[in-house]
């Protein structure tokens, strides 16, 4: 399987996104017409929105095609991943991630890029980065971008 | 349309022109993303006004937070549409937010091609 996709945060439009294939293994892996992905970008106007503070905040992007759930992991004070890690380093982290938290705001345009996992069977991205796009013209661009990639990088679809 | 996510499906992207019967968008409970000029809007009703292109709408905006309602600017509203037995609409908007500056020519033609593409793709998976 193709695996140069896998290497980059992949454009998507979220109807394409929510239906990549996952392959039965734990965890799941995720290919696009036979291309391997593993991260992707998404953007759209964030719609619903649950924090938990020092947990997690979980919000949904809604670009016209679909809705797509993100989780940004504000765990890092507890979790025994960072426990093994300079505590000044993960302090950095737990900064940016809660400074990142806070500029997803309900009804504003965000562009999401992270790792694609699956949560219950459904496809998810759990951010490594987001950011507030305040242009109205961004998403209609990253539409444009996501056909374009989709037509010539991504594979074509048979018609 | 489907959402994998929360409760409420994905907000699709309507013209105001497009949406009166026999649209399938306009049905009771659809799930839609509308923009268009503020006409007019009350502050006791929380009703406002959107025209685009001719076609006009009414948004229900109590649900909404942060929002100045400036007329004359361009608003985009995602929400669910109630349609009255007369088949009067409002849509009740749960997120809104001001798109002074958007291109609405580069909008609506990137729209058509979405659309293109989704329906290409939606065959191709079914095959």
């Amino acid at each position: 399987m193709d695996k140069s996709l896998s290497l980059v945060h992949v454009k998507l439009l979220a109807f394409d996104l929510l239906s990549l294939a996952q392959s039965p293994t734990n965890p799941p892996t995720f290919s696009r017409d036979g291309a391997s992905l593993s991260r992707a970008e998404a953007l759209g106007v964030v719609v619903s929105r649950e924090h938990k503070p020092d947990r997690f905040l979980k919000f949904a992007v809604d670009d016209g095609t679909g809705c797509v759930p993100c989780v940004l992991w504000l765990n890092h004070a507890t979790s025994p991943y960072f426990a093994r890690q300079r505590p000044q380093g993960v302090r950095l982290i737990a900064d940016m991630a809660n400074g990142q938290a806070s500029l997803v705001k309900l009804g504003s345009v965000a562009r999401v890029r992270g790792r694609i996992t699956s949560y219950r069977g459904a496809v998810q991205i759990t951010v490594s980065s987001v950011a507030a796009e305040r242009d109205p013209n961004a998403e209609v661009l990253h539409w444009l971008d996501c056909l374009k990639l989709a037509r010539r990088v991504y594979g074509r679809p048979r018609s | 349309m489907a959402s994998s996510g929360p409760a409420v499906g994905s907000g699709a992207p309507v013209p105001l022109e497009e949406l009166r019967p026999p649209s399938p968008l306009f049905a009771d409970g659809a799930s839609l993303r509308v923009l268009g000029k503020l006409q007019e809007y009350s502050v006791e009703t929380t009703v406002a006004i959107i025209v685009d292109a001719g076609a006009s709408l009414k948004i229900d905006t109590q649900h909404l937070r942060d929002l100045h309602f400036r007329v004359g600017s361009i608003y985009q509203f995602i929400g669910e549409l109630q349609v009255q037995p007369d088949n009067e609409a409002v849509l009740r908007a749960r997120v809104g937010r001001n798109v002074d500056g958007l291109d609405l020519n580069l909008y609506y033609q990137s729209l058509q091609l979405v659309r293109q593409f989704q329906a290409e793709r939606t065959r191709y998976q079914s095959t």
